[in-house]
Order: structure tokens, then sequence, then C-alpha cells
């Protein structure tokens, strides 16, 4: 065994102890708290949305005249092909709700704050990038959904001033949905918008490892005996359990909730009743509201504020001199979102 | 949680992911089977008709796929079950060892099916080939083609044709729903059938020396004639003295009730002109429902009951056929359970039949009560059982009512006064005694065989369009712009031919029936509702109708 260590040693120059140590940086106490170890949920499902998403690729043909049939052949012929597709399906909507359910806890405890608030932005742009995946995804399938989705994507984006049509043209890599449309989305869903954001989650786990996880104190603990443990084993198996729960969970719902195909795409028929996915609600919602050029400035406006928050927060703070001020926002902007969303999904138009 | 208590945990959801695993696993390999037919894997071929099931797979592919997905094919039911035949057997010939016969008749499938076939055999459906004697056969056999042979009149180049087959247009038409009169071929040139067969009641022949002229191949195969086979109708006249063909509905070799419960598969027969009930069904809002809601209509269920296993809309087989839950569940096989009129005749009449299922037409009263075995009135009944899973009782007593106004209208004002008319041309010696020589017969023929069936029809399965213009409208414009101004033409000849009393006796019952209330507006004219009919396309369309 030690032959081998020092075979590898010599070609490879990487001290295996202080990968372990490295690999076994002590883990806050709060962390114990089941809830605040979810932070890798989103990863888990990055990788199971990779894993699936490879296996479908393998079968997808990104061509109108072949998009849905390649769908359908996966969905209905293809050995696990429904199982998979199931998979990659509920991995999605599990993996945005993972996204925003972590960033609203990082929000709500106040982690974003310094010297955290780059982390943050960067978290933003993880949760820029999981939607964009989840738009272009079920933009491929060519159903009714995913052609009048991305028409009515392109046409908002058109309202936007200035930069507006040019985002329309790369998005549909034309004035309007073509034969070239379907290839750009299956690029972007499948190569740039993964590889962006396993470069973006890297700097992210990079910077939490750098800059530890915020240690949070809670009421009525002894600060002696809530002392940090170690990452291995303990918090591995407290990951492991919710990657299996996950797993298992992920399992019952591409079998017991099977995907189905929709109807397939026409350009000559308009649906009456055309919706995104349920995480596009709000913004949809939102767009109703508003006339479109409104609309799209005023969610510029509200993406960008988030962006910012760790320094629009510390102003609020100084300003105020009130330190939980953020979280009342929090709580108002949370209940918008959620009170756009359901009012989307309750009424037909 | 400690250390250890997170290692249970997570062998028990690794576990539990495992199984989730193998579930995925089992129900893709069960979609396979499914997908491949390979419901096959669980069917196993009964020894007696294994050496079939491999030739045939060989030489006729199709049908051996076709049992493989049947019931039939699960259940252990194989070739030589239905097709074998008694050593007795008109029909019997060896093929590679087994006793068999080429024709399936209800008395084969009654071996395993008795109730089913009982019921069917009580059936008009059983008597739909007893046609010989009827207007249809005569138009078929006569009228279109021929019952004389006849020699070609020029050559048809390419084909050699020796003779003329005159009844073809029966062959491959009326008795293609029918039923033929299944007949082999005689070495004395005729046919063999099941009058010369006389078979007893087992089915097999007491005449031995029709057996004996039945021409066979060299390895003893009888040989059909073509005038009867294939043949596939519902009322067919088997050898073995049976009547039906229970394929009619379920069709050869996959025997699917799947299939007898779509209206398509009634549809082989019961649209056209006379009896457009296909068409009816399709445009009534049930057919409506069917065609959009196919996918909820649990058409492979066992049972099939409506209200339990279905809700979506109701087929031709629901109504007339199928289980309902308040008739007990149970199924017939006599459609003419729940029917309570009969629209084929000219004049309709009420159901009441007797203990043959037949019509009773005595009009005397306590006779007419004698004869019953059956009334009208129960035969809606059980209808209703199965109206009333998606409709409240007074919904289905007023449509009820409707239906009867339909046709009782039909009845008094065009299809009585139609029977007086031709009857009383006939009577005064008017009319030839041979039907379909003189225009007015061909007039009275589309009258109530076509739209007055197709009004009577559309109205019992609520299809407006053949109620009014396939059907009454049609009836009004055939009665009064060519039957009645055919019999005045008639009445006039005679009396320029010296038999003026017969065309009084004619033009009495004519003008007796234009006299009466509901053909006024004829006589006397409607002016007043024509001048309000003037004003109202003027107002709407700025024209009247006299405007070219």
């Amino acid at each position: 065994m030690s032959d081998v260590r020092g075979w590898i040693g010599e070609r490879v120059p990487v001290s295996i102890d202080a990968v372990a140590a490295m690999s076994n940086e002590p883990v806050p106490h709060h962390l114990k708290r089941w809830w605040f170890a979810l932070g890798g949920t989103p990863a888990y499902l990055f990788v199971v949305q990779i894993v699936t998403g490879v296996l479908l690729a393998f079968y997808y043909q990104p061509a109108p005249q072949t998009a849905y049939e390649s769908v359908r052949y996966i969905t209905e012929e293809a050995a696990f092909g429904w199982y998979l597709r199931g998979l990659h399906k509920w991995g999605a909507t599990l993996m945005i709700a993972a996204v925003v359910l972590h960033q609203m806890r990082v929000f709500f405890t106040g982690a974003y704050r310094k010297p955290r608030e780059l982390n943050w932005m960067i978290g933003m742009t993880l949760l820029v990038c999981t939607l964009m995946l989840g738009f272009t995804g079920y933009s491929l399938v060519f159903e009714q959904l995913s052609y009048w989705g991305a028409t009515v994507g392109a046409n908002i984006s058109d309202t936007v001033p200035v930069v507006g049509p040019l985002m329309k043209q790369v998005l549909l890599g034309g004035d309007t949905y073509n034969d070239r449309t379907l290839s750009r989305f299956f690029i972007l869903h499948g190569a740039v918008l993964p590889v962006l954001l396993i470069l973006v989650l890297m700097m992210h786990i990079g910077l939490v490892r750098l800059l530890g996880v915020t240690e949070l104190e809670f009421e009525g603990e002894d600060p002696k005996t809530a002392k940090p443990f170690n990452f291995f084993p303990e918090h591995f198996y407290t990951e492991l359990i919710i990657g299996l729960t996950l797993m298992i969970l992920l399992s019952a719902l591409a079998v017991l909730v099977p995907v189905e195909m929709g109807p397939r795409a026409d350009p000559q028929v308009t649906p009456e009743v055309i919706k995104p996915e349920w995480f596009f609600y709000v913004a949809f919602r939102w767009l109703k509201l508003f006339s479109g050029t409104t609309a799209m400035l005023t969610q510029g406006f509200i993406v960008f504020v988030m962006f910012g928050w760790p320094f629009i927060d510390a102003w609020l703070v100084r300003r105020f001199k009130y330190a939980e001020i953020s979280v009342w926002i929090g709580v108002a902007g949370a209940s918008a979102i959620m009170g756009l969303t359901m009012w989307e999904a309750l009424v037909a138009h | 949680m400690t250390l250890d208590q997170k290692r249970w945990v997570i062998g028990g959801l690794g576990f539990l992911f495992l199984l989730s695993l193998v579930s995925v696993q089992w129900l893709e390999v069960s979609r396979r089977r499914h997908e491949a037919g390979d419901a096959r894997a669980a069917v196993s071929t009964p020894a007696a008709s294994r050496q079939c099931v491999d030739c045939h797979t060989q030489v006729s592919k199709g049908i051996v796929d076709h049992w493989t997905g049947s019931t039939h094919a699960e259940k252990g039911v194989a070739c030589v079950d239905c097709h074998k035949a008694e050593a007795k057997d008109a029909d019997v010939f060896s093929h590679y060892g087994q006793q068999i016969a080429t024709v399936v008749t209800p008395r084969d499938c009654a071996r395993c099916h008795p109730t089913e076939a009982a019921e069917f055999s009580a059936s008009h459906h059983s008597k739909a080939g007893n046609i010989l004697a009827s207007l249809d056969n005569f138009l078929a056999e006569t009228v279109e083609g021929s019952r004389v042979t006849f020699n070609p009149h020029s050559p048809t180049p390419g084909k050699a044709v020796q003779s003329v087959n005159g009844f073809a247009p029966a062959n491959s038409g009326c008795q293609q729903c029918h039923g033929s009169l299944v007949a082999f071929q005689a070495n004395d040139g005729g046919l063999v059938t099941v009058r010369d067969l006389k078979p007893d009641e087992n089915g097999q022949p007491t005449n031995p020396e029709a057996v004996g002229r039945i021409v066979r191949n060299e390895s003893g195969k009888p040989l059909f004639s073509s005038t009867s086979w294939p043949n596939t109708g519902i009322g067919r006249l088997n050898l073995d003295g049976s009547t039906g063909s229970c394929a009619a509905c379920h069709s050869r070799h996959d025997f699917s009730s799947r299939r007898a419960r779509q209206p398509e598969n009634c549809g082989k027969c019961h649209l056209g002109p006379d009896h457009p009930q296909k068409e009816i069904y399709d445009e009534s809002k049930h057919g409506v429902a069917f065609r959009d809601l196919i996918g909820e209509m649990n058409l492979d269920a066992k049972p099939w009951v409506v209200g339990q296993d279905y809700s979506a809309a109701p087929t031709c087989a629901t109504c007339h056929m199928s289980a309902n839950l308040r008739n007990g569940m149970k199924i017939t096989h006599d459609p003419g359970e729940r029917i309570s009129w009969t629209n084929r005749p000219p004049v309709s009449l009420v159901m009441d039949t007797d203990a043959n299922h037949a019509v009773v037409t005595e009009t005397d009263p306590e006779k007419r009560r004698a004869a019953i075995a059956d009334t009208a009135e129960a035969k809606r009944n059980r209808m209703k059982q199965v109206c009333a899973t998606c409709h409240t009782p007074d919904h289905i007593n007023l449509f009820y009512r409707q239906y009867d106004d339909v046709v009782i209208n039909f009845n008094e004002k065009f299809a009585k006064p139609g029977q007086a008319i031709m009857s009383a041309l006939a009577a005064a010696g008017l009319l030839t005694k041979t039907q379909y020589d003189e225009k007015i017969e061909w007039t009275w023929y589309y009258l109530w065989h076509h739209e007055g069936r197709r009004a009577r029809m559309g109205a019992s399965m609520m299809a407006p369009d053949y109620t009014q213009w396939h059907g009454m409208f049609e009836v009004a414009e055939r009665f009064y712009m060519e039957l009645i101004p055919e019999a005045r033409e008639l009445t006039a000849e005679a009396a320029r031919s010296g038999r003026g009393e017969q065309a009084r006796r004619v033009n009495q019952v004519i003008d007796e029936i234009l006299n009466r209330p509901e053909h006024q507006w004829l006589v006397k004219g409607a002016e007043e509702q024509a001048d309000a009919i003037n004003r109202e396309m003027q107002r709407k369309y700025g024209q009247t109708r006299q405007e070219r």
C-alpha cells in the first residue's frame, strides 16, 4: 500500500494528509440542525441533472422536425427513457426550489454580510443560471408550451430598451422562431449554461471554504458546548442521508407522476391559455400587471437590487441603525413572490 | 443523532433507494413486454393447436398474431378448440391430423359461451339472413343484378368473362351484413346448403345424399361457393343449422371485446342512406363526447360497466348491450332488449314482442295482450336504466316524449297516408304486381325506407340534422312534390284510358288525406305565413325568397 502511495506521491506531489486535513475542516455546530445543512442540496441535484442530461442528449435531436419525435421516443420507447426524463424534469423542479430555499436561508440569517458580499452575488448568478437552464430546458421538448414559451420569452426580451432587439436575435437566431432556434437552446442548455454554472459554483464553494461558513448562535445554547465538529464522518453522513432521501424522492416522483407528452408545437395554433413553468409564474404575473417595457425595466431593477443587496443592506443598517431591517424587507419580498406565484397558478388567464 | 444512528439511517435509505431502482426496472420490463406483445410470454399454446400455430406463423402470421394478443390465448383457448369438427359434420375435413371445419358458427362458440349464444340467437341480429322475401333482396338480386346467370354482351379486354353472376350485388353487398346462405359447390353444378343438409339438433346433417354431392379437393376439403363465402354477416345461415356469426362484431382470431364496444364496429353495417345509425351517433353529443374522450373510455375494462368503469360517453354497445349499474350489471347479446320502437317498416311499430321475439302486430286488445311476452315499455325501461347513469328521470322522460312525437308525426302525416295511397293504387289495378317497375314505387321506397327512417332514427339518437334536413324535410318534399303528383298522374292516365271509376276511388283516398288539417297548408295555402317570412327575410337580408 505504501508503495502505491509512494508511486502516486512521486507523480502527483500533493500530500494526502494535507488533502484529508483540508476536507476535514471543522464544521460549525449549528450545522447539526438539518435545515442548515441543505446548502449542498442544489449541488446534489445538479449532479443528477448532468448525469440524466447526458443520457437524454444521446437521443435528443435539436431540430423542429425531429425534436418532438425524439422526446417522444425517449418517453415512450427508449429503455428507461421515461424514468430518465422523469428524473431530469423533477430534478430541475427540485433544484430550482432548493436554490431558492438556500438563498432565502442565507438572506434571513444575514449570511451575505461582510465579508461574504461577493459570494452572495455569485450565488445570485447561480440562481439566474439555474432559471435560464429551466427556461431553455422546457423549450427543447418542442411542445406547444415549449414553442410559445420561447416565443413569448423572446418577445419579452425585445421590450428591453436599447439591447432588447439584440437579445431577441441572440436567443432565437433570427427575428422569429426558426429552424436554428432549437439548436441554440440546446447548446445553451447542454453546454454553455452548465459549464458556466460549474465554474461559478466552484467559485461559490471556494469562497465558502476560504471565508468559512457563517457561524450562527441560537438562544439558550451554551457557546462552550456548541463546539465545531469534524466534517468526516459526521457531517458527511448527514449529507449522505440528505442525498439518499433526495434520490428516493426523485425516483418516487418520476415513477408516480411520470412526465407526459403535451401537444406538439404548432406555430399556426396559438393556445388559448399559455403559461410558463411554475418558477416563472411570478415574472409572468408581473408582466400582466404592467406594460411590456415597464415590466421589464422594473424586473431588471429588482434583480439588480437583489444582486447588490449586501451593500444596500449595509447602507440601510447604517442609515436606520436597525440590523433587522433586511428581515422585514425580505418577508415583504418573499410574500410578494409567493403571492404573485399563487395568483398566476390559480387563475386561468 | 449519534454516528451509529446515522449509519442505520443511511443503510435504511440505501435499501429504499435500491428498492426504488428495482421497481423502476420491473416497470421497464413490464412496459417492454407489453409493447413487444410479450403478453405472448404468458401464452401457452395447447398441445393440440401447437402444430397449427407453428405452421400458420409461417404461412399466415397475421392470424396467429391476432390470436396471440387475444383473451382466448391468455385462457389457453386455441385453434382446434374453435375449429374442431365431428366426423359426421358436413363441413369436416382432415387437416394435418386434426378434424376441423373452416366456418366457426355460434353453435361452436356456445360450447364455452352458452348464455351469450342463446341471447344472440334470440336477437333480430341472428335473423338478419332471412331476407330472401324482402324488398331489399329483390332489389339486389333482380333489379340491381339478375337471378339468372347471363352471358356478357361484349368482350372485356384483358379478362376472359364467360358469364355474369347476377347475384354479385347481393353477395358482396346485402349478404356481407345480413349474412349469406353458406353453400358448398355441388358435383351436379348446383349448391349444397343447410336446406339440403337438414341438420339435426346437434347440427349434423340428416341427408347423406346432400353430403355426398359436396365437391371436395384432393385432400378431402369441401369447396365453398364464392356466392356465400367468405362472409361474416351477422345473420349468416350456417351449415349446422345455426344462424349468425359472432365474428361479425368480435372479429376473427382476436375476438376483441374492445373493438365490439366501439361505434366503428357497428358502422360496418349501420350506416348509409337507409339506416345511418353510425352517422347519427357521430352527429349526436354522445358521439362527439366519445371522439373527444376516447382515452377515458377504459375500453379494455372487464367488466365494462357504464358509471363504474367509464362515464365519458356511451357507445352503441353501452346503450344497446353493455352492463350498467342499475340493471344488476347484466350484459345482453340481444340489442333488441332495450329498443321500444321498430323503425324498420314503413309505419313504425311499438316493440311489443312475442315469445319468439317477433313484433306483435295483433290489433285486438285482448289477443294482443295475450300474445305479448315482452312489452315495449319494459324494453324502454331497460334503456332508461342506461340513460339514468348520466341523466335525470325528467330529462329521460321528456327526451322519449320528443322521440315518440317525431315517430308518431311521421306515421300519421306521411307513412300511413302513403301506405293508403299505394294500397288504393294497387287495389284499383293502377299498379302492376311487380315491384320497382313504376316510378311511384321508387318514390314511396325512398320516402319510408330512406328518408323516413333517417328522420325517426335521427330522433331516436339525438341527431337533429338527420331528423330534420336528411329526414322530415326530404320526407315532406317526396310526399308533396313526388308521391301525390305521381299518384294523380296515374289516376289521370287511368281516366283517359277508360278506367274512370278506378281513378275516382284513388282520388277519393288522396282527397280525403289532403283534406285533413295537417295538409291544409297545401290545399288552402298559407299566405299569411309566407308574408311573415318575407317580411322577416326583407328585414334581415334585404331580399325575399321569391326574388331571383
